[in-house]
């Protein structure tokens, strides 16, 4: 059935979720891929936690890796957290109103990534390379999506940093193909297209 | 003043549906207590919990930690097998208050837990 819809079916538009802790790269690696395909970034990035705090999409970016065409809507999701303290960006220089109006938006936010939960095809859960991976919010993300059968592909980001150890992540979540590039410098991102064309429904 | 921890039997859970037991638990949290439950949350009530928790969280309640050993998969033949004969699919879970909570470091066996109360 797969081969027949794949010749005489209506090519799919994969919603594509990018899922993952605050900070790991989601936004800079959507940005990479919107970028390089529609000239236009997804939003803003920034070294203050919780920048994205609501769902910011990119509709019908269209991929070409090896002979195939995957046509895309990015969603990029605001970090997934279990704590979020006004105090800790006040440490980034906020005035206490702001900060506190920022963890308002970025609790919403966090609520809106879990609810969109059940519209993504498939799922990118990011994590950044020089961190521990094997933390509660990761296994909850990848435990939920698993429940759900949503195809996962965990992205090992942030490779180009010196203290990067992708295979902490292979390591920790076997079971899901891992793929591990650098957002910021557009490396490796073609495997990660491949990983999508192969691992999407 | 200590830090307070109580230890909780699945017992004192096994009556009460989803909504009740996140309410149980995050009443118990935000008095700046740790819980350790005589059962893992499966993934899907732990994002239920996050959702809960973020709807709570206000200048005075920051959030929780928590770590789970032995995570269900929700659903999972064995698990509905072995509450469908009465038993119980076991595990460990701690949650706390993320104020209180300095570092939790989870191990696929062990969690380390490292709790500080402000001055």
């Amino acid at each position: 059935m797969r081969w027949f819809r794949r010749m005489f079916g209506r090519r799919k538009i994969i919603r594509l979720g990018f899922y993952g802790p605050p900070n790991a790269g989601k936004t800079t690696l959507a940005n990479r891929i919107a970028m390089d395909w529609t000239g236009e970034p997804v939003g803003k990035v920034s070294e203050i936690p919780h920048e994205t705090r609501e769902v910011q999409k990119k509709e019908r970016v269209v991929v070409q890796t090896k002979g195939k065409k995957l046509i895309m809507n990015l969603l990029d999701m605001p970090g997934i957290a279990t704590k979020i303290d006004y105090e800790d960006f006040l440490k980034h220089g906020l005035s206490i109103d702001d900060a506190q109006q920022r963890a308002k938006e970025a609790t919403r936010g966090v609520i809106e990534a879990i609810k969109w939960l059940e519209n993504v095809d498939t799922a990118l859960v990011v994590m950044d390379s020089t961190k521990d991976p094997y933390t509660q919010v990761n296994i909850t993300i990848i435990g939920n999506l698993e429940a759900r059968n949503i195809p996962v592909i965990i992205v090992a980001n942030k490779v180009d940093l010196k203290d990067a150890k992708p295979e902490r992540i292979q390591d920790a979540f076997p079971q899901h193909p891992v793929v591990k590039v650098s957002g910021l410098k557009g490396k490796n991102i073609d495997s990660l297209y491949e990983a999508i064309a192969e691992h999407s429904r | 003043m200590g830090i307070e921890i109580e230890f909780i039997s699945s017992e004192m859970l096994d009556d009460k549906n989803e909504n009740e037991k996140m309410r149980f638990i995050l009443e118990k949290i935000k008095k700046n207590k740790i819980l350790v439950i005589e059962e893992s949350l499966s993934s899907l009530e732990e994002t239920h919990l996050i959702e809960e928790t973020m709807s709570q969280i206000d200048e005075k309640f920051s959030g929780i930690e928590v770590s789970t050993l032995k995570e269900r998969t929700s659903g999972g033949i064995r698990d509905r097998l072995i509450r469908f004969l009465g038993g119980r699919t076991g595990g460990l879970t701690v949650i706390g208050p993320s104020r209180l909570i300095k570092k939790v470091k989870k191990e696929p066996q062990k969690i380390l837990l490292l709790a500080e109360k402000k001055k």
